[in-house]
């Protein structure tokens, strides 16, 4: 009788210690190659990932690695006529792609290098009567763009251009029996999706709504036995996850609820020591995404050899700061 | 980006591998430049569609080619007959469906179905329950297909109890059915609707519940789904809107209200006063000085009480959106320097509302078959958690269950080693409910030492509190004491706290011990500096180690008593 637990076993030559430098390295000639093909066919999510990239060398203290003017210059050429900015030039634009955008705007305090008001303009055309927010025109509706609405706004400063209550209305709509959220009302809970919702719902205020003991146990339910984390019930565990359970778990004041030297001991043994870089469990391949997260879950475990992170925004604390942005958590 | 095997190659593997993504690379790219082209030039013609086909069918997260496939169907309906764009709408049905098979996680793919089913002439919705049956087959926990099912089922207006029944189904035949589970819950409040009742479910469809969840669990005392899933039937929803507490002092010059669920005063809801039928103008603030959400609200009354007669408080909390009211009354007699009313509550029923006598005896049933089967299992963890809660739920103030509940945490932490913070909170919450629970709802000197408390919680209760012992546990934040504005005293020795944030909201706070915690700075207690802090001892702290660290207090605490 009994389901096996899905799971990986840590291999014993796994890795145990941060090798942080090698990330540092991996990030900074990660995209040199232009016409590598795993870059070209990623030109789809460029900005995000090169929001990824930015980031965890902000996290890593080596942001002056990059090539700021060169960033700087490539997002210019992505906002559209509408406000809002598009992955890649060319592509069309989207609020996921505006949110990293000003994210990494924000971090090189370079908001200046795009029209702001036609940005906050592009975000509010996008929410619903119901207080959703599509994507972009096309109309798909998610509790991510949820967050990427309000991230975006927050940091411009420009949160009550939209309304606040409606959109909040509406992912309290999107809670479910186990106290997480999902994508749309009646989507299953997804830790990603919890995310979204609990830093929504930070930044507006209204946390109170949450039921932070029923939640926060099924986010460190996520934690199995080799220590890392899943996304939801079953599956198998995830560095990323260590970003958004971990993360979600923060701004709930439920933190400590996982095991932090067993979750560590699996981040550390995710990393790749021949090139550098995380990958999404032991043995697979590397990319910045999961490099970030991994720094950013690191981060929020108290490596002190990494900048302290904030859970609402993914961004260094050092950067919130600067931006004049409190945000209250539980 | 998800599950891909680093595979070591030899070099010349390598250089095969790299020569065959070259050239893939320039398909692709010419592929992509050409698609781009074209819809610059405004072309939405087949040949677009050929071109952004080849390109999706590898790649299908590349959205602005599904942007512009989507712009080419709305010019082929805007310009074509009818039955030419229904054949040309099948036959994307089709490259759609094996975009899916290749990647049956892709957002832009199921969104871009959902938009041909929106704008064909003629949907076939049934074929589309189908697709999602057969996805479903492959892969119980897609939730991009569940939820492509239930736009299926909303646009469509299918049967729900014959979706209940799909669910039914699924659990029946299958593990690792959370998503049937998860779907489920949303079913049933619509099918069977109670919103009288906590949960929103009609109180016998719920009992049915009870056995369909049971028999999972004893099927298979490992399948989590079901344990998350019962956790839900044993909840016990919201309290209503009212008015627990309203206190008055003459000292502070502050009305204090305690509700029972948060607000945001002027913004949805709003709390008058009047004294002696005289309306009392002021800014309502929540106990950090605020005014965002919260349980606890404070108005300090301009000009002060009014002295020289007895003083008859009515507060009047209005909910706009059905325009409710609740009154609370309160007198406050001439030499009174404070007063106030606290709601009484029936014992068990603070923290959750009361179970129906039904219920009652179907969670008293479930306790014996729960029990029955952890003597089958002592080490499921499951079990265990769902034992702690059943047992809660039939004895709040652990008459009857002590033991077994101090047992079950016991076995817990034991067993599940990797959660016990989570536990010994639990265990801690359990305490302060039992506690709270018993006590004269009057009380204002509470200790609460040596119970193995790892956190506060429900302090919003302790409203009156004067005087607060929580010496000897293993408390680390003191965040939940903000909720005790009449705190005075505080004795906090022997725990492990390391930061004194929220105490800079106990605005009367005068006498703290934080003896032998771990408090490493003296800058730290510089929030405090406003209290009317007298007596501080901090003594067995880290930040005992710093040089003068008692005159440095003393700079930063002007208020201490010389010593």
């Amino acid at each position: 009788m009994g389901t096996p637990v899905k799971d990986i076993v840590i291999p014993d030559n796994a890795q145990k210690t941060l090798l942080l430098q090698k990330h540092a390295d991996y990030i900074a000639a990660y995209g040199a190659k232009k016409d590598d093909y795993e870059y070209c066919i990623t030109e789809y999510l460029r900005m995000s990932g090169m929001y990824w990239g930015l980031t965890a060398m902000d996290l890593m203290k080596q942001v002056d690695r990059m090539n700021k003017e060169e960033v700087l210059r490539f997002i210019q050429q992505c906002q559209h006529e509408c406000g809002g900015v598009s992955a890649s030039i060319g592509h069309d634009p989207h609020l996921l792609y505006t949110l990293s955008a000003i994210q990494i705007l924000t971090m090189y305090d370079a908001l200046d290098m795009v029209n702001t008001e036609k940005v906050v303009e592009f975000v509010v055309s996008l929410q619903q009567e119901d207080g959703s927010f599509y994507g972009d025109k096309w109309g798909e509706v998610d509790t991510r763009f949820s967050f990427c609405a309000i991230a975006c706004l927050a940091l411009l400063n420009k949160l009550n251009a939209i309304d606040v209550d409606r959109a909040v209305e509406f992912v309290l709509t999107c809670m479910n029996f186990d106290g997480g959220f999902g994508c749309r009302p009646g989507s299953e809970t997804h830790s990603g999706q919890v995310y979204c919702c609990v830093g929504m719902l930070a930044i507006t205020g209204r946390l109170h709504h949450v039921n932070a003991d029923l939640l926060g146990w099924w986010l460190c339910e996520r934690q199995l036995p080799s220590g890392g984390l899943n996304g939801r019930p079953e599956k198998l565990p995830d560095v990323c996850y260590s970003w958004w359970v971990l993360a979600s778990l923060k701004i709930i004041g439920k933190l400590h609820w996982i095991d932090k030297d067993k979750l560590i001991q699996f981040i550390l043994a995710s990393q790749d020591e021949e090139t550098g870089g995380f990958a999404d469990r032991p043995g697979d391949m590397v990319d910045p995404f999961h490099t970030l997260f991994g720094i950013a879950g690191l981060s929020l475990l108290g490596e002190e050899r990494i900048k302290p992170v904030n859970p609402v925004f993914c961004m260094s604390e050092e950067v919130i700061q600067r931006a004049g942005i409190r945000v209250e958590l539980l | 980006m998800h599950g891909r095997l680093k595979v070591k190659t030899t070099a010349q593997q390598e250089e095969a591998k790299r020569k065959e993504r070259e050239q893939k690379l320039k398909l692709y790219t010419a592929a992509t430049s050409g698609a781009f082209k074209k819809r610059l030039n405004g072309e939405f013609d087949e040949e677009g569609l050929k071109l952004t086909g080849e390109i999706l069918s590898v790649n299908p997260d590349f959205y602005s080619l599904w942007n512009y496939r989507k712009e080419i169907f709305l010019f082929m309906k805007d310009n074509k007959e009818t039955e030419f764009v229904q054949k040309l709408m099948q036959d994307e049905l089709g490259f759609l469906e094996s975009c899916l098979k290749v990647n049956p996680k892709s957002y832009g793919a199921w969104h871009h179905r959902s938009f041909i089913l929106e704008n064909m002439p003629l949907p076939d919705w049934e074929r589309e329950l189908q697709l999602c049956n057969t996805f479903l087959e492959y892969d119980e926990r897609n939730f991009h297909c569940w939820d492509y099912r239930r736009f299926v089922v909303l646009t469509s207006d299918v049967d729900l109890e014959q979706e209940l029944a799909y669910t039914t189904e699924k659990i029946q035949t299958n593990f690792s059915n959370y998503s049937s589970w998860h779907y489920r819950s949303k079913l049933l409040p619509v099918i069977f609707p109670d919103p009288t009742h906590p949960v929103r479910v009609q109180e016998d469809i719920l009992l049915q519940e009870h056995e369909t969840v049971q028999n999972a669990i004893f099927t298979d005392p490992d399948d989590q789904s079901a344990w998350f899933y019962h956790r839900w039937l044993l909840g016990r929803g919201r309290k209503k809107l009212q008015i627990s507490c309203v206190h008055a002092s003459r000292k502070t010059n502050q009305i204090l209200v305690l509700l029972t669920n948060y607000i945001q005063v002027n913004h949805g809801h709003q709390l008058s006063v009047n004294i002696n039928s005289s309306p009392v103008t002021g800014e309502w603030r929540n106990v950090t000085g605020t005014n965002s959400y919260s349980i606890i609200w404070i108005l300090t009354v301009k000009d002060g009480f009014p002295g020289g007669e007895d003083l008859s408080i009515g507060v009047t909390l209005l909910t706009e959106s059905d325009c409710t009211q609740f009154s609370q009354g309160l007198q406050l007699a001439e030499g009174q320097d404070e007063a106030w009313t606290m709601a009484s509550y029936k014992a068990g029923t603070r923290f959750s509302i009361e179970l129906s006598a039904a219920a009652s005896s179907t969670m008293e049933k479930e306790l014996e078959a729960i029990q029955e089967l952890h003597s089958v299992e002592p080490e499921n963890k499951w079990v265990l958690l769902t034992l702690l809660y059943l047992m809660k739920a039939i004895d709040p103030v652990h008459e009857k269950y002590q033991d077994d509940i101090t047992e079950a945490i016991e076995k817990l932490t034991a067993v599940d080693s990797k959660r016990k913070a989570f536990y010994r909170d639990l265990k801690s919450k359990f305490m302060m409910e039992k506690i709270l629970d018993v006590q004269d709802v009057n009380t204002r000197d509470m200790t609460l030492s040596g119970l193995d408390l790892t956190s506060l919680c429900h302090t919003e209760w302790m409203v009156l509190v004067q005087e607060l012992d929580v010496s000897q546990n293993h408390l680390t934040s003191l965040k939940p004491l903000g909720n005790l504005p009449c705190l005075v005293v505080l004795i906090a020795n022997n725990n492990d706290i390391d930061s004194v944030e929220g105490l800079q909201h106990c605005k009367q706070l005068k006498k703290l011990h934080l003896q032998k915690n771990a408090l490493r700075t003296v800058q730290a207690f510089s929030t405090l500096s406003s209290l009317p802090l007298e007596d501080v001892n901090v003594s067995g702290n880290p930040l005992c180690n710093i040089e003068n660290y008692t005159e440095a207090l003393k700079a930063i605490l002007p208020t201490l008593a010389p010593s």
